[in-house]
């Protein structure tokens, strides 16, 4: 029975292959909307209209389960061309072989000496350029400035004792809190940020390989968000908040910093006028230094893709500094072509924040260790509950300083061993 | 109650020339075919395969790294504290929707199996819930809990039932009722269906009689409608435990298991471990463990079904 | 029971206010749901907890109808839907009509197996079967997403008819085959009439478990032209925001199938009563 289907489905594609003997791409877009799969058609239509018997099939596949349905089609053998690749999923595909390696097709590329230095080295991450990163973001602080005002806060916090009282301060008007905490998915990049800042270094590891998450310094950090939020000065059900909850939170008004990356702001700047918020950067710690996470996505090639000239050259239109600059402004990235932050669109005072984020020498952007295996796991679930259990009392910041510090350790020892 | 005592017994041979062989073996057979090729090989090989993987070290995107490893899984099992823990939320969540779903979905099957105005708009509106897609129930409930745009929290705390309005999601103490009121909203037209069919195969006679011996509403509940439901019910909730006890999708949307794993069901924690661990192996572990609590108390309703049913 | 409550009129109105108290918990849910779609999308946080809108807009109706590819959506649901509903009624019905009259070898093996495949997460067995069906070249398929559902579903159809089987008795039909029915004719002229509140509840059951079934429609299809609907709402869901105006909308939009069809299988529900071979 099964070997009949199975020669029907061959039969089939025989057919197919004679019918249209044209090249058929696959592209997997994982951080799907609307509008932008709208630009990414349409940037692929240049595309195909400039190739000839080239035809790309774009897959959506919503957000929310894109890791499941992308991780579940490469093993069952449904293995996409060009996926849009996070940062977080890289390390897993690349450590498993799954990933081509771009470094000479890059090198080879017209534009591949425009790109900027961060773009390279993060898209090597992995060893060598599984990904070709189309943009960063990187965490900068909304501030809402009508509830500022009303707690008669003049000027929005610069440091984290000043975020603190800022955000008490915002608490005691009725039914508002501080601070958009995000206590539940995704929430780990400002654990690591107060860590760090406190700590007064954005290294992970030490040396010899230690994590220095438990560092005294780190737990400070993790303390500082604790008293944060058991002190009400963030929102009680922000325990559980993602990041629907804390921009909803933050529009809504219910709350009045929100630590986010430009992405957010689209969502923002649609519910809420203009000269309501405005963006700061992140507050530094003891050591007069802050520690923005940044991140980016880019676009990888499998390397079981049959097509991988056409492949590249898809990557490279989609790359190119003209189509990088339609896609990141619909995205909300930062660019990753020299120069593209002379645009027009990104000298408003929104994105002041950021851009003044990138040029003070005391905001150090830091890259989460994506590298590890498992720091999707990492994140997703042990940090995930055991900080659920610190916001609630139930462990202290030490205790789950230690956990965090002997899984990342471990994950840091295979790391290293694998290279 | 009296023609369904005998049930087991073998049909009367209709015709002389039917051989019994063709009777007993082949006909059953016959009708049952379609149902035991689509759930052979659309069913049962995956199943065999996924439970395959508990005694296995596997990983999606890893085929090449994989081995067989014994029960080491299961010994994982006994030392893992979050099992445990979500073993004891499953317990709580699903014997607290099942109960729920349904004493209400009775009641509402005795409702409507009784006469009143409007009785088939009345229908059609309150099975309504269970048309509502998982996804977006969930949603909805959430949104309903959410003390800035719900108006739930801040009912519950003028009834004095919350001190203040704040979201029972957040709460580690009763974050779990938010995904079991959801669940008895969705579940109960499944109860109220299922048993108004079953109520409306009672023989009326049977209620008449009844009233003329004098009997009184309670009694003839007790003595006429219960035990003629008696097999209906015993099947639906076994069918419905076995669900909830399955059911992630609601706690996922809602809670994703938090706050803290005070949510943390099995099925939750299946999908944790299988797609964010990526741990095929384990995740199968826990899978089987569910299977086989279940299928125990699967035996110990069918069982007590056949206790009733021949009464 | 009716004449019960003639008499006593305290229980007529315990009765009327129980009937408000399911009505007014199935339907407040729902109210929000509506309420959300046709608010505002500026007045969706500020006016989140009134009851009622100060203004309202039907953009997202219109928005989800004509501007995105829901109506699409809806078809291959729709068909889906109705396919799975029908197959499997059938071939539950047959399956169920076996377990109830008959006693055969390895009919408790069955019931295990079929019980067994209820209990084991989906989850896990996922993974297999999108291995067979992309080895078949199924997947993005309509057809595939029906036979999947329709094994899945069978077990709890097959109980089911089973049970109404079981609660019409054989002397029925067996009296009809002593008068020289063969067995189908007496299935059709006896059984059947009587199953037909039976087979109203499976169908109905089979067809909204299809209606909003998630996991394999997501998995087994990529294809926007493939995709169903509650795949289709998850579209509203992206990492950045959500668009709940419009995904409210459509999730009221999809509400009307299933409304319409139980509308259309409730005449076979309370068919018990109106043919008065039971009374109220």
């Amino acid at each position: 029975m099964k070997h009949l289907l199975k020669g029907i489905a061959a039969a089939g594609m025989l057919m197919g292959s004679t019918a249209y003997a044209d090249t058929t791409l696959k592209l997997v877009e994982v951080i799907t909307s609307p509008e932008r799969t709208e630009t990414l058609q349409a940037l692929v239509d240049e595309y195909e209209a400039a190739n000839d018997g080239v035809t790309v099939e774009i897959v959506s596949l919503p957000w929310g389960s894109a890791f499941e349905k992308l991780a579940t089609m490469v093993a069952g053998g449904d293995v996409p061309d060009i996926v849009e690749m996070p940062e977080r999923w890289a390390a897993l595909y690349a450590g498993s072989g799954q990933l081509a390696a771009l470094d000479e097709q890059v090198a080879g590329w017209e534009h591949g000496s425009t790109l900027t230095e961060k773009t390279v080295q993060m898209g090597t991450q992995t060893g060598a350029m599984h990904m070709l990163p189309y943009g960063f973001y990187l965490r900068a602080m909304f501030y809402n400035k009508k509830l500022l005002a009303e707690a008669g806060v003049e000027t929005p916090p610069a440091t984290m004792e000043e975020f603190k009282a800022a955000s008490a301060a915002v608490s005691e008007l009725d039914g508002k809190s501080g601070y958009c905490l995000r206590g539940g998915p995704g929430g780990l990049n400002a654990w690591v940020m107060m860590a760090a800042a406190m700590n007064g270094t954005n290294e992970f590891f030490t040396e010899d390989g230690k994590s220095r998450m438990n560092e005294p310094g780190s737990v400070a950090g993790l303390q500082f968000l604790i008293d944060m939020y058991q002190d009400g000065n963030a929102p009680k059900d922000s325990v559980s908040w993602g990041f629907n909850e804390i921009v909803a939170g933050f529009y809504s008004g219910t709350c009045a910093f929100l630590d986010q990356d430009p992405d957010a702001l689209i969502a923002v700047a649609e519910r809420m006028p203009a000269e309501d918020f405005a963006v700061v950067p992140m507050p530094v710690g003891p050591s007069g230094k802050a520690f923005p996470t940044i991140g980016y996505v880019g676009w990888s090639m499998f390397a079981a893709s049959e097509h991988k000239d056409e492949a590249f050259d898809l990557i490279a239109h989609l790359s190119s500094p003209e189509a990088n600059a339609t896609w990141t402004k619909r995205v909300g990235v930062i660019p990753i072509h020299k120069g593209a932050d002379q645009d027009p669109y990104f000298q408003t005072e929104q994105f002041k924040g950021w851009f003044d984020t990138l040029n003070g020498s005391q905001y150090v952007p830091t890259l989460m260790p994506a590298y590890l295996e498992q720091f999707g796991y990492f994140a997703d679930s042990i940090a995930l509950d055991s900080s659920q259990e610190a916001l609630l009392g139930q462990r202290t910041a030490q205790d789950i300083a230690d956990e965090w510090a002997d899984f990342l350790t471990q994950e840091y020892a295979n790391w290293k061993a694998a290279q | 109650m009296i023609a369904r005592a005998t049930k087991t017994v073998v049909p009367r041979k209709p015709r002389a020339r039917r051989s019994l062989y063709l009777q007993y073996l082949v006909e059953p057979f016959a009708y049952l075919s379609p149902a035991i090729v689509l759930i052979g090989t659309v069913i049962l090989i995956p199943l065999i395969i996924g439970i395959s993987y508990s005694f296995q070290s596997i990983e999606l995107l890893r085929p090449f790294n994989s081995g067989w490893v014994g029960f080491e899984n299961y010994l994982a099992l006994w030392t893992d504290k979050k099992f445990w823990i979500a073993l004891e939320n499953t317990f709580f969540w699903t014997f607290w929707s099942v109960v729920l779903q349904f004493l209400l979905g009775l009641g509402l099957a005795l409702l409507l199996n009784t006469r009143f105005w409007g009785k088939r708009l009345f229908q059609a509106l309150v099975f309504l819930p269970w048309a509502v897609p998982t996804f977006l129930s969930a949603l909805t409930w959430a949104w309903l809990f959410n003390p800035v745009i719900g108006p739930l929290p801040h009912w519950l705390a003028s009834l004095g039932i919350l001190s203040e309005p704040d979201n029972i999601l957040g709460d580690p103490e009763l974050a779990i009722w938010g995904p079991i009121l959801a669940n008895i909203w969705f579940g109960v037209p499944f109860f109220a269906i299922t048993l108004l069919a079953a109520l409306q195969s009672i023989p009326g006679e049977l209620y008449e009689a009844a009233e003329i011996d004098g009997a009184s509403g309670w009694q003839s509940f007790c003595k006429i409608t219960l035990p003629f439901l008696a097999p209906m019910i015993a099947i639906t909730v076994m069918l419905r435990t076995i669900w909830i006890a399955n059911f992630a999708d609601l706690i996922y949307v809602m809670t994703g298991g938090g706050p803290a794993n005070s949510t943390q069901i099995l099925s939750t924690y299946i999908f944790t471990t299988a797609f964010r661990k990526l741990d095929f192996g384990y995740a199968s572990t826990i899978a089987v463990a569910l299977l086989l609590i279940l299928l125990v108390y699967s035996g110990i309703v069918l069982w007590l079904r056949k206790k009733l049913i021949k009464i | 029971m009716s004449a019960v409550l003639r008499r006593r009129p305290a229980v007529a109105i315990a009765k009327y206010a129980a009937l408000a108290g399911y009505l007014a918990f199935a339907l407040f849910p729902l109210y929000w749901l509506i309420k959300i779609a046709i608010t505002p999308d500026a007045l969706i946080y500020t006016e989140g907890t009134q009851l009622l809108p100060s203004s309202v807009t039907f953009d997202n109706f219109a928005k989800v109808i004509l501007q995105t590819d829901f109506m699409a959506y809806f078809g291959n649901s729709l068909y889906v839907s109705l396919g799975t509903a029908a197959v499997t009624t059938l071939v539950a019905a047959a399956a169920g009509y076996a377990f109830s009259r008959f006693d055969f070898a390895g009919k408790k093996l069955l019931i295990a197996v079929m019980l067994i495949t209820q209990m084991f997460p989906l989850l896990m067995i996922i993974a297999p079967i999108y291995k067979i069906i992309s080895q078949m070249g199924m997947l993005n398929s309509l057809t595939s997403l029906i036979v999947v559902y329709t094994a899945f579903n069978i077990p709890f159809a097959t109980f089911l008819m089973q049970s109404f089987f079981d609660g019409i008795p054989k002397d029925l039909e067996e009296a009809a085959m002593m008068d020289g029915c063969s067995r189908f004719q007496a299935l059709y002229k006896v059984v059947f009439p009587l199953t037909l509140p039976g087979l109203g509840a499976t169908l109905g059951f089979v067809f909204t478990a299809a209606w909003s079934e998630l996991l394999f429609a997501l998995m087994l299809i990529s294809k926007n032209d493939a995709m169903t609907f509650p795949v289709g709402l998850l579209t509203f869901v992206s990492k950045f925001s959500v668009d709940w105006g419009q995904m409210m909308a459509a999730g009221v939009l999809a509400l009307v199938p299933s409304c319409l069809f139980f509308i259309f299988i409730q005449r076979y529900l309370v068919q018990g009563l109106t043919s008065g071979a039971v009374k109220g």
